[in-house]
């Protein structure tokens, strides 16, 4: 392939389209996957995922759109999961099994059963990041800003519930309030994203630019923005690797995103190893005279 | 005598339909410093919670006498996630209250505030490390400072000397003689050899309370109020004091 003819796809509108979602998916999931690694709770967000192909197969078969669907479930399974870790009634890892199974379980039904034409499974479990369209992008694009807002004006509430809620609320702080808003909030960013990476792939944007991030730093403040420029260029370079190669978009992406945290972490180790040896040489040269 | 701070009137408390304390009465003056003992499972740390409104109430009354109580709280160690990305100038400003929910900024004041008890601990160093890189003492330091930062009027410290070493929980103590000038202190811990020395008063909490007005501790109290702790001296070697045989 030559290199002109390579650099010639980033003037095709579905790639740009595709460059821009991949950006967006990266912004959006950087704030809400720190939350969601911070407070350990990346398990939860498998469960509103898979819970939320039991809507799209229910919009399906209702003639709906199944975006819609699967943001009814991913919300209502967010905050179901929320109440019963508040309420410590029925073991939170268990309910989170019952729902993400039951969610799959209900989504293969209703496609099953859907007469005339079925929709294509795989669009939903690996996304289709090359055919977003103008709407889509328009919609991430919304959400991206509404959540930048959301977190400049409300930082600290929001990290202050998620690092050690009981000491929230003796400062007066409606920790409940945001801990089910952050609910819908990460239930939200994750059907999102789902347009872009889909089902399987898409806890992955939410936890390896961040996991990265937290190699640079241990500063919630910091984490967001490192992540969202490591998502981005990951999945960016996974994109146009996905291309070169011809293998499939989403997998590629999430292929980079692993490849850059490897990389980053074995350097970090690296130097890091060699600066405590020369910093030990030093010592022993001082001890010496 | 001054008018006390809180007062807890016949509470009762537990979890879901079980009840951990019962009929409990306590009063806390502002310059109280009262050692909360009792076993493991007691309800030393269901007393703590309740007392910060953290605590369903069964039945009973707690009230503030002299107005809305402001309260610096220490909870267990075991509480703080230490892999928790926040940096411990982060984890101070915690401390201080939202004064306005819709723009829940630290006003000017609160940051200087923030950095003059960084200062006054010896943490500014430390100030924009993450919690993962302290010592159990500095930890301990940043969470005291947590609870100091708002001037409170009532600290409540609950078992502070856990995972820190020696040295700093004679630190610890040393600081807590100081500060009991300045506010009611509530500090509970099952090491009472330890904290008998500087507390004032003794709340031995057993499902139920009783009150000690003093300090001392003798064998016949705990026995009478039925208060199965140990009692632990320190010395210069770690040792433990059994009873005298009655044949001596």
């Amino acid at each position: 392939m030559m290199m002109s003819e390579f650099f010639s796809i980033f003037e095709y509108q579905f790639f740009q389209n595709a460059i821009a979602a991949a950006v967006l998916t990266s912004v959006i999931a950087s704030m809400v996957g720190t939350y969601m690694v911070s407070r350990k709770i990346v398990f939860i967000g498998g469960g509103i995922t898979h819970a939320s192909f039991g809507g799209i197969g229910l919009a399906y078969y209702m003639g709906l759109n199944p975006f819609a669907g699967a943001a009814v479930f991913a919300v209502m399974t967010a905050l179901g999961i929320e109440w019963i870790s508040d309420k410590g009634k029925v073991r939170e890892d268990s309910a989170i099994a019952v729902l993400w199974s039951l969610g799959m379980a209900l989504g293969i039904i209703f496609v099953f059963i859907t007469p005339g034409y079925t929709p294509n499974l795989m669009t939903f479990l690996f996304g289709s990041i090359l055919s977003v369209g103008i709407p889509d992008l328009l919609l991430l694009l919304f959400f991206a800003i509404f959540l930048v807002i959301l977190f400049l004006v409300f930082f600290r509430p929001i990290l202050y519930t998620a690092f050690d809620p009981e000491f929230a609320k003796t400062k007066g702080i409606a920790v409940s309030l945001y801990r089910y808003m952050m609910s819908v909030v990460m239930a939200l960013a994750i059907v999102l994203s789902i347009r872009t990476v889909g089902i399987i792939l898409v806890l992955s944007i939410f936890t390896i630019p961040q996991i990265t991030a937290m190699i640079f730093t241990r500063d919630f403040r910091k984490v967001i923005p490192w992540a969202a420029a490591l998502g981005a260029f990951g999945s960016v370079a996974g994109l146009v690797a996905a291309y070169a190669l011809d293998i499939p978009a989403s997998a590629a992406v999430i292929f980079f995103l692993t490849i850059q945290f490897l990389i980053i972490k074995a350097f970090f180790m690296l130097t890091g190893r060699l600066l405590n040896l020369r910093l030990k040489n030093m010592f022993y040269r001082y001890k010496k005279d | 005598m001054s008018n006390p701070l809180l007062v807890l009137e016949n509470v009762s408390t537990g979890y879901f339909s079980q009840t951990v304390l019962e009929e409990i009465n306590l009063k806390v003056y502002p310059d109280d410093f009262i050692g909360i003992i009792g076993p493991n499972g007691g309800g030393k740390t269901t007393l703590v919670k309740l007392i910060l409104g953290l605590q369903p109430l069964f039945s009973g009354r707690i009230y503030f006498p002299v107005g809305k109580l402001r309260t610096g709280y220490l909870p267990q160690a075991t509480q703080v996630d230490r892999s928790f990305p926040i940096t411990v100038k982060e984890v101070v400003s915690s401390g201080l209250k939202i004064r306005n929910p819709l723009f829940p900024h630290l006003t000017s004041t609160q940051k200087t505030r923030v950095d003059q008890m960084l200062e006054d601990a010896g943490l500014a160093g430390l100030a924009s490390r993450p919690i993962g890189e302290l010592s159990g003492g500095q930890l301990q330091k940043t969470l005291l400072c947590r609870a100091l930062v708002e001037k409170p009027h009532l600290l409540i410290l609950d078992e502070p000397n856990s995972h820190v070493d020696k040295k700093f929980e004679r630190e610890l103590y040393g600081w807590l003689g100081e500060l009991s000038r300045e506010m009611a202190i509530l500090l509970v811990s099952h090491d009472i050899g330890t904290i008998t020395p500087m507390v004032k008063t003794i709340a031995c909490v057993n499902h139920s309370l009783h009150y000690h007005p003093s300090n001392q501790i003798s064998e016949e109290m705990l026995k009478v109020y039925n208060c199965p702790v140990d009692i632990i001296a320190h010395g210069p070697v770690p040792h433990r004091v059994l009873r005298v045989h009655d044949d001596e």
